[in-house]
């Protein structure tokens, strides 16, 4: 259950959390049928691409699309609003084990007292666990992932001795992003075999203008220049810029311009500084955004 | 008896005793002289000859020539003047014979030029310069002799100058003296009067501070004087004259060469110029002098009105350091660089070209490079002006400087327009014309033409349509161009305002139209339309209906979607209203000419021109051939910033590139091109003016074009042997093998050097050329892992211990992978005892990473080339055991050991050492990279590349290992740069920079001569401080065992080691290492 805490954000226990108002998520491709047919029989998802591209939008969109749709078939009835499917989400990072998901003993009053990590109450719950960057987590988590995303969907929780069975709703997403890592954090292929993939990628000149000017409430021509220049910053990749400028960047370039910052100077610390360091290319990046805005 | 009679008979019996001749003049004299004097007078002037005969044994001679001067001495000589010119002769005489002879010998011709007035000053000229030696006589006698000549040239005063220094530079040298003197009348002679005094007044500082440079003033002082602006050689001699007052260096030079940089200036520039390099004279002349040196440098970069900036700037730096000052004006001061370029308003494509490219990146999508517009033109692929912004296709030209504007802003906006525009030819695809597909506005009237047969790219195709190519080719560039221009303000509204302040100032450089004629008004007209100067067509009211229309086509062009065949159709509207207006001169009144509102271009539209194409068109065409009065069409000025636009040419060298590449693909050109079918293309596009391409009869020209073309679409050349010794056509073929080139390849890096007297870097001070070090024998590797194979064993046994364990446990933490069964026992007694245990009580694994790069750096100077084993040996014969008759048995197996094996030398064990470590650091996995350095000045700083980063160690670098020998100096500062800049393209977490040296660093020029260690120690110093900040562990370990002194400069806060048994390296390196690194 939901509690409200002091400073008046909402604190929710891992599995509760649903995403209870429609995210705005624009498809590009045919991602939507996909993943929800995907989900339906339960088949593990990975996605693709690169950072800032929308991969987490789309498994919040998808969560709050496929829970409306559970509710709508399961019950029927006047409880529909309630029932939201559950997303957990993990960010990996390279300390994460697999105790961090599964679960652990911590120290009580009167001993020690077991805490199912997120990955357990996701599986217990049925909901959807999104674990985002996997590679950069430790490659024990590996066994759990296995005989997740199989036939089997079994959690083994080896200090209890227990095997948790998913329950219904339960499944795993994935996200990997192939250009910044280096040859050693690949995801091995017993792993990758396991997961259909769907690819992302920053959106074409005219969707991101769209996205840009909900997401930023700025003007469709500021959008569209945004855009345009998250196009021609993409063309210098392999220059010092391991990404190109992300959608969730030009969206906060935007967002500055929308409240009156002169769209220069919003460029400028939003894409220009957030990118580089390197001075000759944040020089070249100035040089295309001063064409682009006045 | 006459007076002269009696005169001959009073002093016969004196004369007599010497030869004749002397009498015989005596009498000549005195004939001559009695009508000019009293008696009495000549009584005295006889009396003084006859004196003369006795002062010395040779004094008569002197008389001799006393009396020969008698009867030349010119007429209007008083009598004071022949009594001064005998007292004088008296005085002489009784010093010296000789000078009194060569006085006397001239005096008649010096008088005639200097009057008799000045006989007494003249003499004591002379005298002056005799010291008592025959030396000086024979220079004063050189005094007396040439005088005549030189009073023809000097004023007296002057010439007092001219002894004080030709006396001044007998004190050091009298055959100098002797030849300034001797070439003084002629070098005097070439000065203007004026400058005269100046000259000499220089000549005695040179004299007193470095005469030996005076010589050279002489021969070619005079010409450099006359570089300088005539009023102010005075001031300019004054000032060098400073400069010329300080010790030890060379005074002459600061004249020639701050005469020579004069010289290149214009006159009336030279009295700023000289004002403020005396404003910098009282700190130190030497500044002023280089200040005058480097000002035509600096003028090459800032306007003459910047130049006090500079100055103003440097003075303040001179008043606190005359050595920071003086780089500072040598033009060797990083600050010095810098402020010219805040001064200067131009921009250079060489410090902006990368920023370019990026950007021109950035908006095509495309790895477009960004090169110099000479660079095309000597391609001598069609393009021929160097200062032109274009492209080709895959890379884009601009010109090597912009200085347009007085602003360096505006002169880098300018870049950006011009490369704006030329990535927009290529984003808008102006080069992706394709015959057979539709405009977006204006249909497809192309197709209902007749082609002309087989063209080989849709550009030529098109343009074989025209009659007159020419007039086609400028329109189309007018049309493109508008299209462009008119895409770039839509796409990029940041570049509008500039882009449009460029057209506004194309627009003001337009020609006279009304002093054109009239078809090519027409085609001016519509050139200022696409600039957006509506306001500046002019046509005749007469013919108002044409210029409309064609300008409402042009405008459509700058509508949203057009594409390039748009523009191409455009064209043929715009060419079907040329083609009728005939181009002669309109002898109108200015009155019957007037502005033109673009009208729609619906008459022209495809709607009613598609039926009545076909048949019709043909007429429509019209004729090149000018009948009557027409006068022969002439292409419209360029627009500047557009640069040249050669879709032709571009289209044909795409073709060309796509031949080359997918000869066998062939789904792209299944018909590549022959040289008739290329030949015959050239011949006829307007784009290419081989006239101005090369000179030479046609053929040749066209032949050596297509070779061109060929090589720069990287076809095979047709004929081979027709480009022996083109140094492109060898490079691009010669290392197709796996194999290293057998010369090897030298990549040079400039790198600055830091002056620590005037606290600044010398910007580019030094050329580091790397190459990968030749191979040796691989002998050598295995050999020293032999020699040393119980080291190699017990090393690579250490390092294989540090290796670190992937994971690492760690205890004792608040949270962890499992309980820390130990800790948690703990925990539980602690509490059931009823304390408050720590809750430390899990465990977990981290991982460590060992990320080590490290870089060797290996001193092949000369010096490693010593022995080290030389002292000891002779001691060492303490395996002889006093045997005398076995002393010969061991003396013969000595000397067996000793030919078998030579003495080591430093650099042998340098050599060791790195392979023993290199088995150490394979084993332990780390990066590393070894490097040699030598070289010779501070252009010439070798780096030799043993193994690189990403080499492995294979037998191309064993080899390498063994070819590591002494070759000359030690500039370290440069080489640590290089080595640095290696480290820091790795990836590694830790970087460690590793020098082993055999002692401090030293090389010509490095320092103010070869004996000072300070300035080369301080630039080591600094490059090891710059490695630091980078955040490179550096570490010296040196093998001189005066090394401790220096060390403690260079290394002051990092770490060093001296090996003070050198023998004990091998061992000791990779102890060391492994130190450094646990």
């Amino acid at each position: 259950m939901a509690e409200t805490a002091a400073k008046g954000s909402t604190v929710w226990a891992v599995e509760e959390y649903a995403v209870h108002e429609e995210p705005y998520y624009l498809p590009i491709g045919d991602e939507v049928e996909l993943f929800q047919t995907a989900y339906e029989q339960r088949i593990p998802v990975l996605f693709k691409g690169p950072t800032g591209c929308g991969k987490t939008r789309f498994v919040e969109y998808m969560a709050y699309k496929l829970g409306r749709t559970v509710t709508r078939v399961s019950r029927g009835d006047g409880e529909a609003a309630d029932h939201r499917m559950p997303l957990v989400t993990v960010a990996c990072h390279e300390d994460l084990t697999a105790s961090d998901l599964v679960g652990r003993y911590l120290l009580d009053t009167d001993g020690t007292r077991w805490v199912d990590g997120p990955l357990t109450r996701a599986v217990k719950v049925g909901a959807i666990c999104y674990l985002d960057e996997v590679v950069e987590a430790r490659k024990d988590t590996t066994v759990l992932i296995h005989p997740l995303t199989d036939y089997r969907r079994l959690l083994p929780i080896e200090k209890l001795g227990q095997v948790v069975e998913a329950a219904d709703g339960f499944l795993l997403v994935i996200s990997y992003n192939p250009g910044y890592q280096s040859a050693l954090k690949d995801l091995k292929h017993s792993t990758r075999q396991r997961f259909i993939a769907i690819e992302f990628n920053y959106p074409p000149r005219d969707q991101e203008a769209a996205i840009i000017a909900h997401e930023a409430g700025c003007s469709s021509q500021a959008a569209t220049d945004l855009s345009k220049l998250g196009e021609k910053v993409r063309n210098l990749k392999e220059h010092g810029l391991g990404e190109g400028v992300s959608t969730r960047l030009l969206i906060y370039a935007g967002r500055l311009m929308a409240k009156g910052i002169p769209p220069r100077r919003a460029c400028q610390v939003a894409v220009t500084w957030a990118l580089t360091d390197d001075l000759e290319v944040q020089r070249s990046i100035e040089e295309v955004v001063t064409s682009i805005f006045e | 008896m006459t007076i002269v009679g009696e005169l001959l008979a009073r002093h016969h019996e004196r004369l007599s005793g010497f030869p004749a001749p002397l009498e015989q003049h005596f009498e000549a004299g005195l004939r001559a002289l009695a009508p000019v004097l009293t008696p009495s007078q000549l009584q005295t002037w006889a009396e003084t000859g006859v004196d003369l005969t006795g002062l010395s044994l040779r004094s008569w001679e002197a008389a001799l020539e006393y009396f020969r001067a008698a009867p030349l001495i010119p007429d209007g000589a008083s009598w004071e003047a022949i009594e001064t010119l005998g007292h004088e002769a008296m005085t002489m005489a009784a010093e010296s014979a000789p000078l009194a002879v060569s006085f006397l010998r001239s005096a008649p011709q010096t008088m005639e030029t200097i009057g008799s007035s000045h006989v007494r000053q003249w003499a004591d000229m002379g005298r002056k310069l005799y010291k008592g030696n025959w030396k000086s006589s024979a220079l004063a006698g050189q005094f007396f002799e040439i005088s005549p000549g030189l009073y023809a040239v000097l004023r007296p005063g002057q010439a007092s100058r001219l002894i004080v220094f030709v006396d001044e530079l007998s004190r050091h040298s009298y055959e100098l003296a002797a030849a300034c003197l001797a070439s003084a009348p002629e070098v005097l002679g070439r000065l203007e009067d004026d400058d005269r005094s100046p000259f000499l007044g220089f000549a005695i500082e040179l004299a007193q501070s470095s005469w030996a440079d005076t010589r050279l003033y002489f021969e070619r002082g005079a010409h450099l004087l006359h570089k300088v602006h005539a009023p102010l050689r005075e001031r300019f001699l004054l000032l060098t004259a400073q400069a010329a007052r300080g010790q030890s260096r060379s005074a002459f030079q600061y004249l020639e060469e701050s005469a020579v940089a004069l010289g290149e200036l214009e006159p009336d520039e030279h009295f700023s110029v000289l004002e403020l390099a005396e404003q910098l004279a009282p700190y130190s002349p030497y500044a002023a002098m280089d200040f005058i040196t480097a000002v035509p440098q600096v003028l090459t970069r800032i306007r003459i009105d910047e130049l006090r900036g500079w100055q103003e700037a440097g003075l303040r730096i001179l008043q606190v350091s005359h050595d920071g000052g003086e780089a500072y004006f040598r033009l060797q001061s990083s600050r010095s660089e810098d402020i010219i370029e805040t001064l200067s308003s131009r921009v250079e494509l060489s410090r902006v070209g990368e920023i370019l490219r990026l950007y021109c990146k950035a908006l095509t999508g495309r790895n477009v490079a960004v090169q110099s517009s000479s660079a095309l033109a000597d391609k001598g692929i069609g393009w021929v002006n160097e200062n032109h912004a274009s492209t080709e296709g895959t890379t884009i030209f601009l010109p090597e400087v912009m200085e347009t504007f007085h602003d360096k802003t505006d002169n880098f906006a300018a870049y950006k327009v011009f490369s704006t525009h030329q990535s927009a030819h290529l984003e808008f695809g102006s080069f992706e014309f394709d015959f057979e597909r539709p405009g977006a506005h204006f249909g497809n009237r192309r197709a209902s033409l007749p082609a002309a047969g087989n063209a080989t790219t849709h550009m030529e195709r098109f343009f074989d349509l025209f009659p007159d190519r020419r007039l086609a080719s400028d329109l189309f560039t007018i049309a493109e161009d508008c299209r462009i221009d008119g895409a770039i303000k839509r796409e990029y509204g940041g570049i509008r305002k500039p882009l449009i302040r460029m057209q506004r100032r194309e627009l003001g450089n337009r020609p006279q139209i009304q002093a054109l004629p009239l078809r090519q008004a027409f085609v001016e007209n519509l050139v200022r339309a696409s600039l957006e100067g509506l306001d500046a067509v002019l046509w005749p009211r007469s013919r108002a209906e044409e210029m409309s229309s064609a300008l409402g086509i042009l405008n459509l062009l700058a509508e949203p979607g057009a594409l390039v065949e748009d523009a191409a159709e455009a064209t043929l509207r715009l060419y079907q209203v040329a083609i009728t207006i005939p181009n002669i001169l309109e002898d109108m009144p200015s009155s019957s000419w007037g502005p033109v509102e673009p009208g729609q271009p619906g008459e022209m539209m495809p709607g009613e021109g598609g039926e009545s194409g076909g048949e019709g068109m043909q007429m429509e065409m019209g004729d090149v051939s000018a009948g009557g009065d027409e006068q022969d069409y002439k292409s419209p000025d360029e627009v500047g910033f557009r640069g040249d636009f050669k879709p032709e040419l571009v289209q044909l060298l795409m073709k060309m590139r796509e031949d080359a590449q997918g000869g066998e693909a062939g789904d792209q050109s299944p018909t590549p091109l022959t040289p008739e079918q290329l030949q015959e293309l050239l011949e006829k596009s307007a784009e290419i003016d081989l006239d101005q391409l090369m000179e030479g009869d046609l053929d040749a020209t066209t032949g050596m074009f297509m070779e061109n073309l060929m090589r720069e679409a990287g076809t095979p050349s047709s004929d081979q042997d027709g480009n022996d010794g083109d140094p492109t056509a060898d490079n691009s073929t010669g290392t197709e093998e796996g194999d290293e080139p057998l010369i090897p390849i030298v990549t040079i890096y400039y790198y600055d050097e830091w002056d620590f007297r005037a606290q600044d870097y010398k910007p580019r001070w030094c050329a580091v050329k790397e190459s990968k070090l030749e191979s040796g024998e691989e002998d050598f590797y295995e050999n020293a892992i032999r020699e040393h194979a119980g080291l190699v064993a017990q090393t690579r046994k250490q390092f294989e211990l540090m290796k670190p364990e992937l994971f690492r446990k760690i205890k004792r933490l608040p949270e962890g992978e499992d309980f820390d069964l130990d800790a948690a026992i703990e925990w539980m007694v602690e509490r059931r005892a009823g304390a408050s245990p720590q809750e430390k009580i899990y465990w977990r694994r981290n991982k460590i990473d060992r990320d080590v790069a490290v870089a060797f750096l290996i001193d092949m100077s000369a010096s490693t080339d010593e022995e080290i084993n030389k002292k000891d040996k002779k001691m060492d014969d303490d395996d002889y055991n006093d045997d005398p008759r076995k002393y010969l048995s061991w003396w013969v197996s000595r000397r067996k050991q000793e030919l078998s094996a030579p003495p080591k030398r430093i650099i042998d064990l340098e050599k060791e050492s790195a392979v023993l470590l290199m088995t150490a650091l394979e084993a332990i996995g780390d990066q590393y990279g070894i490097y040699g350095f030598s070289g010779y000045g501070r252009d010439n700083v070798e780096f030799f590349v043993i193994k690189d980063f990403d080499e492995h160690l294979d037998d191309k670098v064993k080899k390498r290992l063994d070819k590591i020998t002494p070759i000359r100096s030690t500039r370290m500062g440069p080489a640590i740069r290089h080595a640095t800049y290696k480290l820091m393209k790795t990836d590694a977490k830790v970087r460690i920079l590793f020098l082993l040296s055999d002692g401090r660093p030293q090389d010509h020029g490095y320092g103010r001569d070869r004996t000072e260690k300070e300035y080369a120690i301080h630039d080591t110093k600094q490059a090891l401080n710059e490695a630091k900040r980078e955040g490179i562990t550096p570490f010296a370990l040196t093998v001189d065992r005066a090394g401790h002194d220096y060390l403690k400069t260079m290394c002051a806060d990092m770490g060093y080691e001296v090996v003070a048994d050198i023998e004990a390296l091998p061992s000791r390196l990779p102890t060391l290492y492994r130190r450094l690194t646990e």
